[in-house]
């Protein structure tokens, strides 16, 4: 019976939150033993403190985890996660459709940090496991699940001080881009269709922060597909995309035209790198990094 | 009773189809899909990022280079498309076989996985080196290997050709083994998860003159060849062995089909990705409108298959302009409502 | 077609199996040119499967098939088609074809797979279907026709090659009288013009009008001979478990033979 109200619950909290905008995870209460935390279903979930044993599904939910020195008390991490070099010694418990549950239970976390979107949940949670879904899709989102984590560890504060960090990182960043290559537009390839990343999107904001501008904006939506003539008569100042991507744009009819590849104004990215770019974790601010000094590579060639 | 005299009509219509000249209406269609190809091309020339524009002359450039080859290598693979559908349903005597039905489908995909795992996450792992080569192929490369591996396949585990039964089941098997295969790799390099949704929807994007070239070379190796043995289909519209009792060879008639229908699919499928419904739809549409023997049936499915997936195309780059629709959604579409009308009219009586 | 040679057909000890079971055992039987036989038996009697033999398009466990002195597994695909006719018991053809254009395929060994039909070819298949008066629903498609009527054009099919050989399996499946006598009097028609005329026949009225009957049973020849031998008259009625009863019926041509039901 009980197990049956959890799903209603579950169902009318699924039901009562719109698609896009979910509530705020908040942090709601400090009741001493256990933390009362709101997570992006909009439930709110008791933590009991202290947290010693905890699992996370997602990629940027296990650096969270990490970034904020808890690293230790992660206990197994989702097949996707590879970061920081740690975890991949960790139980691997599947990606995002498959997670094995029996393997996760027999675990014993204290806590299991998943994707809102993963199909665990509702099985985990029947299993009597205290289950938190968090999926920061853009910067806001990431600042607050950082604090938010950071309440459910038992260390609050330690969350936004690590924004901080990562603000500060995000703005000295910006402060590399060549003052020549600052406000030119971007276009940002995130598969070959052309998808591209529109400023709605998470590493659109970042390309905001770097004071750069984007060929898509964000009426379009944050994953777009283009039509190829879009970007040829767009002309973006620079071009980002995967190392592959780029070497192929050249032969792609009409692309030829385009003077940001005829100028070598391009940042290829290998998969490694492109992941950090594209996830919505801690590392963030690496990823500005990473194309802050590609940027500056490029800041010595003419227009 | 022995001796009906026909009217004098009848026998004029008689001597025409007799002469193998087919009865004007399947000329007048021919002549449709014709300028609706036109049509459909001076659309996809004015339909661009910023909507519809006939300012032809400031868009020279990107006419030339990417609007002309676009349109004209939709028509194409639509053509193959259309031209493997008929084949299909000929081989196989069936109204619902779709070009993909003998694993090329299914090969295609496996192809493009292995192309961009190759380039991901096995390309450091130095258990893989034959992957290297993959590289090298390219995707468009990959997936037309894939496309004839997999038919290569089914033809082996059949048994070569001659029995049509059997072909299908292989063919299923094939595919679904294929398609496992494929989604082992993708747990292991996710990172060719985004390729592989990209070629199962389909895209248009880009068709260079290049790709153009090698789908109308495909065209005019397939279309001849295998309009001029249409005739194998019409008589195996009788069974097979009264079909055999004419004269053919079957097993060696239908290899021969089976190679063609495989290299139109693949050629098409590796330029424009898994487009569903063109091949399909459209011999249905020509037998409906007009009753033909093979060799007519077999060049006006052509037609109407290049028309579909221009018009497609054309309509994905319009709708939403500067945002593009997948055309393989569109296919289905348009395939899709034209089936249901015609079930409609059917079920109301013809 | 007197150009052609004879079309005469034999079978020599012909066998075939399948599936363990005997089919056709031991049959050895001469098509003459310029008759008309009717072969008969019982259900699973192995008439279909002696026809298909003899079309050449099953190869036998023992025996061979001749034609016109060869055997057939040596005749030339295309040259033995030009000979030798075979219609399917089971009128598999189906779809969107328009009529004239399955006639028109009969003439496929002739034109072979990839020339163009020549004025003999429209004037076999106009012959052919207004043997059968199909000749009106022509231009219909397949699909649209009645049983009677798909089976007049697969036969004017067969009819169209214009060969000398004619294997028909069942060719009054789903004819009704009138169509029946049609034909009944083609057939005779092309036996009196030279053809060697073979057809399964299940109605035994019409079988006994046949210049020849070959009765079958489990797969043995077990009489050949003309309709009005008494002794063969015997093993018909025999071989059908006394089912009906033989008699002679005066008629404008002389005796006719009918098979009258026992009930």
């Amino acid at each position: 019976m009980g197990r049956l109200l959890m799903l209603l619950v579950l169902l009318a909290a699924l039901a009562a939150a719109p698609l896009r905008a979910q509530p705020a995870a908040t942090v709601v209460g400090d009741s001493g033993r256990a933390v009362t935390v709101v997570d992006d279903r909009g439930r709110a979930i008791p933590v009991p403190q202290p947290v010693r044993r905890v699992v996370a599904l997602l990629p940027s939910l296990t650096e969270a985890v990490c970034a904020l020195d808890a690293c230790d008390r992660l206990v197994g991490v989702d097949r996707f996660s590879n970061w920081p070099p740690q975890v991949q010694a960790l139980p691997r418990l599947g990606g995002l459709e498959d997670t094995t549950i029996e393997r996760l239970v027999a675990l014993q976390p204290d806590l299991v940090l998943a994707a809102t979107s993963s199909r665990a949940l509702a099985r985990l949670e029947a299993l009597g496991l205290r289950v938190l879904a968090l999926e920061p899709r853009n910067l806001a989102d990431t600042r607050r699940v950082l604090e938010l984590l950071a309440q459910a560890l038992g260390r609050p504060g330690a969350g936004e001080r690590l924004w901080a960090r990562i603000d500060q990182r995000l703005s000295d960043a910006a402060g590399r881009v060549p003052p020549a290559l600052r406000g030119q537009t971007v276009y940002f390839e995130v598969a070959s269709a052309p998808y591209a990343a529109g400023e709605a999107s998470f590493v659109g904001e970042v390309l905001t922060r770097l004071q750069l501008g984007n060929v898509v904006p964000a009426a379009m939506g944050p994953f777009p597909q283009l039509n190829p003539e879009f970007v040829v008569r767009a002309q973006p100042g620079i071009v980002m995309a995967s190392a592959r991507g780029l070497a192929e744009m050249p032969a792609r009819p009409g692309w030829k035209a385009l003077a940001a590849l005829q100028a070598g104004r391009s940042c290829g990215f290998s998969e490694a790198q492109y992941d950090l770019l594209v996830r919505p974790g801690p590392r963030l601010a690496d990823g500005a990094e990473l194309i802050a000094s590609c940027l500056a590579r490029l800041g010595g060639r003419p227009k | 009773m022995q001796m009906a005299r026909p009217s004098s009509r009848l026998f004029a219509r008689l001597f025409a189809r007799l002469f193998a000249r087919p009865l004007l209406t399947a000329w007048r269609l021919a002549g449709l899909l014709a300028l609706l190809a036109l049509l459909g091309i001076a659309a996809g020339l004015a339909a661009g990022s910023e909507g519809w524009s006939l300012a032809w002359h400031d868009d020279a450039v990107l006419i030339q280079a990417i609007r002309a080859p676009r349109s004209l290598g939709a028509l194409a693979a639509g053509m193959l498309l259309g031209l493997a559908g008929a084949l299909a349903q000929g081989l196989f005597r069936n109204p619902l076989a779709d070009p993909y039905l003998l694993g090329s489908a299914a090969g295609a995909g496996l192809g493009v996985v292995l192309a961009l795992a190759a380039g991901g996450a096995l390309a450091g792992s130095a258990a893989m080196p034959p992957l290297g080569w993959l590289r090298e192929l390219g995707l468009v490369g990959a997936a037309f290997c894939g496309a004839l591996g997999g038919v290569a396949l089914t033809l082996l585990l059949a048994g070569g050709a001659a029995r049509p039964l059997q072909l299908l089941l292989c063919g299923v098997v094939v595919g679904v083994l294929m398609g496992a295969a494929s989604d082992l790799l993708l747990l292991v390099s996710p990172e060719a998860l985004r390729g592989r949704q990209v070629f199962l929807l389909g895209t248009t994007g880009f068709l260079g003159w290049p790709a153009l070239g090698w789908l109308a070379g495909a065209l005019a190796l397939v279309l001849p060849l295998a309009c001029w043995f249409g005739r194998a289909l019409d008589a195996l519209v009788l069974g097979d062995a009264s079909a055999r009792s004419l004269g053919l060879r079957l097993p060696a008639l239908r290899l021969l089909l089976v190679g063609l229908m495989a290299l139109a699919t693949g050629t098409a499928v590796s330029q424009v990705g898994l487009v569903g419904f063109v091949g399909l739809v459209a011999p249905h549409l020509v037998r409906r409108l007009v009753p033909v023997t093979h060799r007519a049936l077999l060049a006006l499915s052509a037609a109407a298959g290049g028309v579909l997936l221009l018009a497609a195309d054309v309509a994905a780059r319009s709708l939403i302009a500067p945002q593009e629709l997948p055309v393989g959604v569109l296919t289905a579409l348009l395939g899709g409502v034209y089936l249901l009308v015609l079930l409609r009219r059917q079920r109301g009586g013809r | 077609m007197s150009a052609l040679a004879a079309g005469l057909l034999q079978a020599d000890r012909l066998q075939w199996s399948v599936g363990g079971q005997r089919v056709v055992d031991q049959v050895t039987l001469a098509l003459a040119p310029g008759q008309w036989t009717a072969l008969v038996g019982p259900n699973g009697a192995g008439k279909s499967s002696l026809l298909a033999l003899l079309a050449g398009l099953h190869r036998p466990d023992a025996g061979q098939v001749l034609l016109a002195g060869r055997p057939l597994a040596d005749w030339p695909a295309r040259q033995r088609a030009q000979r030798l006719a075979w219609m399917s018991q089971q009128g598999e053809a189906e779809g969107e074809i328009i009529g004239v254009d399955v006639v028109g395929l009969g003439r496929l060994p002739h034109q072979g797979l990839f020339g163009a039909p020549t004025a003999d070819d429209m004037a076999a298949v106009q012959a052919a279907m207004a043997e059968t008066a199909s000749t009106p629903f022509a231009a219909r498609r397949l699909s649209t026709l009645s049983g009677g009527e798909r089976q007049r054009m697969l036969l004017s099919r067969a009819l169209a090659a214009q060969s000398p050989v004619l294997l028909l399996d069942e060719p009054t499946t789903h004819l009704d009288a009138p169509h029946q006598r049609a034909l009944v009097r083609s057939l005779l028609q092309r036996a009196r013009a030279g053809a060697a005329v073979l057809a399964v026949m299940h109605d035994l009225n019409l079988a006994l009008m046949a210049d020849r009957l070959l009765v079958l049973h489990h797969g043995r020849l077990v009489a050949d001979g003309p309709p009005d031998d008494a002794a063969l008259q015997q093993r018909l009625v025999a071989v059908f478990d006394q089912a009906f009863s033989i008699a002679a019926l005066p008629g404008p041509q002389g005796r006719r033979w009918v098979a009258v039901p026992a009930l």
